[in-house]
């Protein structure tokens, strides 16, 4: 049987971990809101709570309020699954992700590493449950039965497909490089801010965070929502709290690649120019660069006008795929030379 | 308790796959597709395939079914309308026969391999460091099955290479046609 502190210490840290993600999922709304407000010269949301830091509590409220909309001729059962389907796999992948690569010690009682488990497939885990949030999409899209939302679930499927190849290409490179799938042996292979990734595979690490963008349909590839030609999208039919699960999973899946580009490219838990810190200095480091990239996800969303259809596909098929297939062919000639 | 999740697994595998031969609706067969395919990574995970559990989801259920349900829903295939029913119920009764030719035959030849080798599955001889860490797996694809391992992919590159000859001298034709 499994030893009652080892069953405690997952308990605890899978309940931090997710009530985490949870609320930084709301936070980001909250964010994303802010921030456009600052860059358009406006004040944002500021009325619940001080700077308006509880607008996200009053949105969830308004959420559960809200009426249930059931369009005619929709598949009742699939209309009520997709969210799930949509938030439940990103919201999974968060689970092997290493926010520390020291066991972590409170109060003597050590929990081992800061991560709910560690796989020895932490990379393909992580690839093959993102790659299933896409059915939420699709199966909400479909069974609206609304012309909209299945153009844009369409749209979401013809784009994740492409782009999750150059982002399962861009990763090979780097687990190449640290000879290992498994996500601790990845941060660990990173310890000084010399070996991080990033410096050794800029082409690699560039095309991953565009095709993170793409695979979580954020700006400027936000084409399975693209409301000036879907009004919304695949959730155009959502509403009340099934609409907000849709968000969570957008947020989540945000939240899971922004963790990773950390993990893959800066070292994840590194912190530069210590050799050896303490752990809680570790997820601070982690949250930090993190915290960068979910930032860059909303500077992005307000910076840059959106692409068209055709412009991503060619983007993804004809530039990033040879790219990625180049680059990964060179990591595997030079590191195998050296 | 592995047990009981894996004849929980076994028989959602099961009683999916039936839902994929006698839903009625396209989309209800790729979706029950779908749930048999997650039973059967969560039974390889039991098994200790991790490497193969990870692969099932994110080859077939990832990408393959993916298309398949793009293609279902871009041809928007509804439910069979029933005035051309004479000619599904012939389809059916036709695939109903092939489908229990195809299982049959399917269960002699492993009825055949384990009677042939004299051998279960368990007692054949492990490769020292087992074939689940990706390290072992690695060395026996690129070792011992290198040749099995290249000709399956040239296989596979001259299907595709054949697919879009194929469906480029459609375009073609169809083009000459209209």
């Amino acid at each position: 049987m499994i030893e009652w502190s080892v069953l405690l210490a997952w308990i605890v840290k899978a309940t931090v971990i997710y009530l985490g993600l949870v609320n930084v999922g709301a936070l980001m709304t909250l964010a994303e809101r802010k921030f456009s407000a600052w860059m358009q010269y406006r004040i944002g949301p500021n009325r619940v709570g001080p700077f308006g830091l509880l607008q996200p509590l009053a949105d969830g409220v308004k959420f559960i309020f809200k009426e249930e909309l059931m369009p005619a001729g929709a598949n009742k059962m699939l209309f009520r699954f997709a969210p799930v389907i949509a938030a439940l796999p990103s919201m999974m992948t968060i689970a092997v992700i290493p926010f520390t690569t020291k066991d972590v010690v409170l109060g003597g009682w050590n929990i081992g590493t800061f991560s709910i488990v560690n796989l020895d497939i932490g990379v393909l885990y992580i690839l093959a449950l993102g790659g299933l949030s896409v059915y939420g999409l699709i199966i909400g899209g479909w069974a609206s039965n609304s012309k909209y939302s299945l153009l844009g679930g369409l749209r979401a499927s013809a784009q994740m497909i492409s782009y999750e190849l150059t982002l399962i290409l861009t990763i090979l490179a780097v687990v190449v490089m640290a000879g290992s799938l498994d996500l601790q042996q990845i941060a660990l292979s990173q310890n000084k801010v010399t070996d991080w990734n990033i410096w050794y595979q800029p082409l690699a690490f560039l095309m991953f965070v565009v095709a993170t963008f793409a695979e979580t349909n954020r700006h400027p590839f936000d084409f399975a929502e693209c409301e000036p030609e879907l009004v919304a999208g695949f959730h155009t039919e959502y509403s009340s709290m099934k609409f907000a699960l849709f968000f969570i999973g957008e947020y989540s899946a945000m939240t899971v690649m922004a963790c990773l580009t950390t993990t893959l490219f800066l070292g994840g838990p590194s912190v530069p120019f210590l050799e050896d810190p303490h752990w809680a200095l570790q997820i601070a480091a982690f949250l930090a660069k993190a915290g960068f990239f979910l930032f860059l996800f909303i500077w992005v969303r307000w910076t840059l006008p959106r692409f068209r259809f055709d412009q991503l596909m060619a983007l993804g098929w004809k530039v990033f795929l040879p790219l990625a297939l180049l680059n990964l062919l060179a990591t595997g000639v030079v590191k195998s030379l050296v | 308790m592995a047990n009981a999740l894996f004849y929980l697994m076994a028989a959602g595998a099961v009683a999916a796959a039936l839902g994929v031969v006698l839903a009625k609706s396209p989309i209800q067969c790729v979706l029950s597709l779908l749930a048999s395919f997650f039973c059967l990574a969560t039974i390889y995970l039991l098994a200790g395939f991790q490497f193969l559990a990870a692969a099932q989801i994110l080859v077939y259920a990832g990408a393959i079914m993916v298309l398949f349900l793009f293609v279902i829903m871009l041809l928007n295939l509804g439910n069979p309308s029933s005035k051309d029913g004479a000619e599904d119920g012939l389809f059916r009764r036709k695939g109903a026969f092939l489908s229990v030719i195809v299982a049959a035959a399917t269960m002699a030849a492993g009825a055949m391999a384990v009677t042939a080798d004299g051998l279960a599955p368990a007692t054949q001889p492990m490769p020292e460091h087992g074939i689940d860490t990706i390290n072992g797996l690695a060395g026996e694809m690129f070792g011992r099955y290198l040749l099995p391992f290249e000709a399956i992919s040239i296989l596979l590159l001259a299907t595709a290479v054949a697919v879009v000859v194929l469906a480029k001298r459609d375009r073609k034709d169809a083009g000459k046609g209209s």
